[in-house]
């Protein structure tokens, strides 16, 4: 539809400036409306003179930066309006420096626009039409983009992929004969959403058999672990308000479509999680990570119901991911992260299921930095893997086993074992190298004279070894932030320009509250880092940060670093003992394999242990 | 208001508030801040931006000029 063209007067009420109104006027005259622009300096009665003297006015734009007695000047002009018989006949407006909405009205202007203002968003309301705001509207128009569209998973690096084939072959030869209780449960699961609520008695009796007594006594007896409760009906009736809630959304980036910014949620609770959500997708995230407690992934078997807790992380139940992908904006992509306990598959089909954008799954890191036997989290990482493919959903994996200490090379190393078995099973994998200031650094002094050399030169390397989708993560600046939240904001910021002027896919970026381990993550400390994100995008556009020739140099050693693991892995003949030997982190570095699920295969055939 | 004194000149608190527009978080967080004691206060700043309203709010213990608390609690104190 074509918007009827209307005739403005733009005035600016001010001393001196007047540049806000050129912006505005270019735009309105583009959009083919009548505008003229009054110079700046002019008393309140010559402007209401000038108004009685052009034809048929629709619009009076006033622009002028509050301050000591501005208001006083800005309501004289409204009286002399008003007395002269024209406030029937123009929409008044104002706009500038401090300028707000309610203290617009009650100048006595119909409308107030302040600071952040774009010319487009005057013309929308000119127009009398909606106004989508930057990248949101953008990504709205698209839809959710697919982080790994585009993406060959070719090789550059040939004897880097010999190495990984022969990985990959051994780690699918070993899992043949093998499963767990893990893999069973995940297999009931999908039985279960697939059968109705009839089908529930008989997936009890067998589920129950392969889950700890805690989930047992909460089926059985509805029993929770401590600090854990049912949300109640009316909470959940009540959030219903915020459930089809439109509203003014900002852009975490200014014109250029990547990265992705992500956040990571999980206080405990899915209706804290819910707010936190919307502020955060109204504040410019285009993605959400659900982040679990730590104690879940190490209990056999996930609970059921609406539930709350006390602790970090928002527990992994059918119910609670429905509710809060029922929150969810459209163009909003959701993580549900698979990767690091005793549920892996079984996460993975409640994501499948519940349409979940992307998953989490890495062994190498699970049994490194997240405590899982290596053999178990094999098995229920490979079938992970197979139901992540069975959905067509895209997995990061993720190398937080950096922060146990392991150097980025065999972190890497590991990551490119697991994406490789993925392309395998047919799943699409993203890697995630972590931008970090690790013990490694700490160590070696990488990062002795900046933050961008070794984050560059982990991009570097693996974009020199496979035509792969990178997301760093996670979240970014990891060990950089302090407890201050402009500090840990600004290194959000800088960390997440690094990586959108390196082309990568996406970014997990954490809250300003990232180093503060006292409580709970506050709504506030969330929106700090989305706002200097979006900031710093403004600010570095498509002007890119450069690397030292250091970072290239960097490159090479860790593609060279990266090629002798996988060397001593392939010669190993055994993934899992790798893990178990420290071939991918070990003691040396600081890192054990972790026993949560040792001793807890089966045999296929037979559902015997192994 | 013995710590106050001790605080150089302002208290800033950040949070998010939800309401329906920014003049509402404004009155909340203005009602909120004389609650607490604070006489002398003003809201430094408001943006409605998705469910509710981003405000920093101000409350001034000592503007410059005035007569500084801390001067006589540092001579108390042995400077």
């Amino acid at each position: 539809m074509v918007a009827e063209k209307k005739k403005i007067l733009l005035v600016p009420l001010d001393p001196v400036h007047d540049m806000g109104l050129k912006l505005i006027r270019k735009a309105l005259d583009d959009k083919g409306h009548s505008t003229v622009l009054l110079p700046p300096g002019m008393e309140p009665y010559e402007v209401v003179e000038r108004i009685l003297d052009e034809v048929e006015i629709d619009f009076v734009l006033v622009s002028r930066t509050l301050g000591y007695r501005v208001g006083e000047l800005l309501a004289r002009f409204v009286d002399l309006v008003e007395v002269s018989g024209l406030r029937d006949r123009v929409t008044l407006v104002v706009g500038g420096m401090a300028v707000r909405p309610e203290l617009a009205a009650e100048m006595g202007f119909d409308a107030g626009f302040g600071p952040g203002t774009t010319p487009g968003e005057v013309v929308a309301f000119i127009e009398d039409r909606p106004f989508a705001y930057g990248g949101r509207a953008e990504a709205s128009e698209g839809g959710k983009r697919d982080l790994t569209h585009g993406f060959s998973y070719v090789y550059r690096k040939k004897e880097i992929q010999k190495r990984l084939a022969a990985i990959a072959g051994d780690i699918m030869g070993w899992a043949a004969n093998k499963t767990s209780p893990g893999v069973e449960r995940a297999r009931l699961r999908f039985q279960a959403l697939n059968k109705g609520e009839k089908y529930r008695e008989e997936f009890l009796e067998e589920y129950l058999d392969y889950c700890d007594e805690l989930v047992v006594l909460s089926y059985k007896r509805k029993q929770l672990p401590d600090q854990t409760r049912f949300l109640a009906q009316d909470e959940l009736h009540f959030l219903k308000q915020y459930q089809n809630w439109e509203g003014r959304s900002k852009a975490a980036r200014s014109g250029i479509r990547k990265p992705d910014v992500f956040i990571q949620y999980g206080t405990g609770c899915p209706l804290m999680d819910i707010m936190h959500i919307k502020v955060c997708e109204a504040w410019g995230a285009d993605g959400l990570v659900h982040f679990d407690p730590s104690g879940g992934a190490r209990t056999e078997g996930l609970l059921e119901g609406y539930l709350a807790h006390g602790e970090d992380g928002t527990l992994l139940t059918w119910e609670n991911l429905r509710l809060i992908k029922n929150f969810l904006a459209p163009n909003t992509l959701w993580q549900v992260r698979a990767h690091r306990g005793l549920n892996t598959p079984e996460t993975v089909v409640l994501a499948g299921e519940l349409g979940a954008d992307l998953t989490k799954i890495n062994m190498a890191y699970a049994s490194l930095g997240a405590g899982m036997d290596p053999a178990r989290i094999t098995i229920d990482g490979v079938e992970a893997i197979r139901w992540a493919a069975h959905y067509d959903l895209p997995f990061d994996v993720v190398t937080n086993e950096e922060l146990s200490g392991v150097p980025a090379h065999k972190a890497f190393a590991g990551m490119l074992i697991i994406a490789h078995l993925a392309l395998q099973l047919g799943g699409r994998p993203i890697l995630q190298p972590l931008f970090c200031r690790s013990p490694e650094v700490m160590i070696y002094g990488q990062m002795r004279d900046n933050y961008i050399d070794y984050n560059a030169a982990k991009i570097l390397a693996l974009q020199q070894i496979i035509d792969a989708p990178l997301w760093p993560g996670a979240p970014i600046g990891f060990l950089t932030h302090t407890e201050d939240r402009v500090q840990s904001s600004l290194t959000t910021a800088l960390h997440a320009s690094l990586a959108r002027s390196l082309g990568v896919e996406a970014i997990s970026i954490a809250s300003s509250d990232e180093a503060y381990a006292g409580g709970p993550i506050a709504a506030a400390s969330r929106v700090d880092t989305l706002r200097a994100t979006h900031e710093a995008f403004r600010f570095f556009g498509r002007a890119g940060i450069q690397p030292t020739p250091r970072a290239r140099e960097w490159s090479k050693e860790l593609i060279a670093g990266i090629s002798k693991v996988l060397k001593d892995v392939a010669n190993s003949g055994s993934f899992v003992q790798s893990l178990y030997r420290g071939l991918l982190g070990g003691p040396e570095d600081g890192a054990y394999p972790g026993r949560v699920g040792r001793d807890t295969l089966l045999r296929k055939e037979k559902g015997k242990d192994v | 208001m013995q710590y106050a004194e001790r605080i150089l000149d302002a208290i800033d608190m950040e949070t998010f508030i939800l309401a329906r527009d920014e003049g509402e978080a404004k009155g909340f967080m203005g009602r909120f801040l004389a609650d607490l004691g604070f006489t002398d206060h003003d809201i430094v700043f408001l943006e409605q931006v998705g469910p509710g309203v981003r405000v920093r709010a101000r409350a001034y213990i000592h503007r410059p000029g005035g007569s500084y608390g801390w001067l006589a609690e540092g001579d108390d104190n042995g400077g």
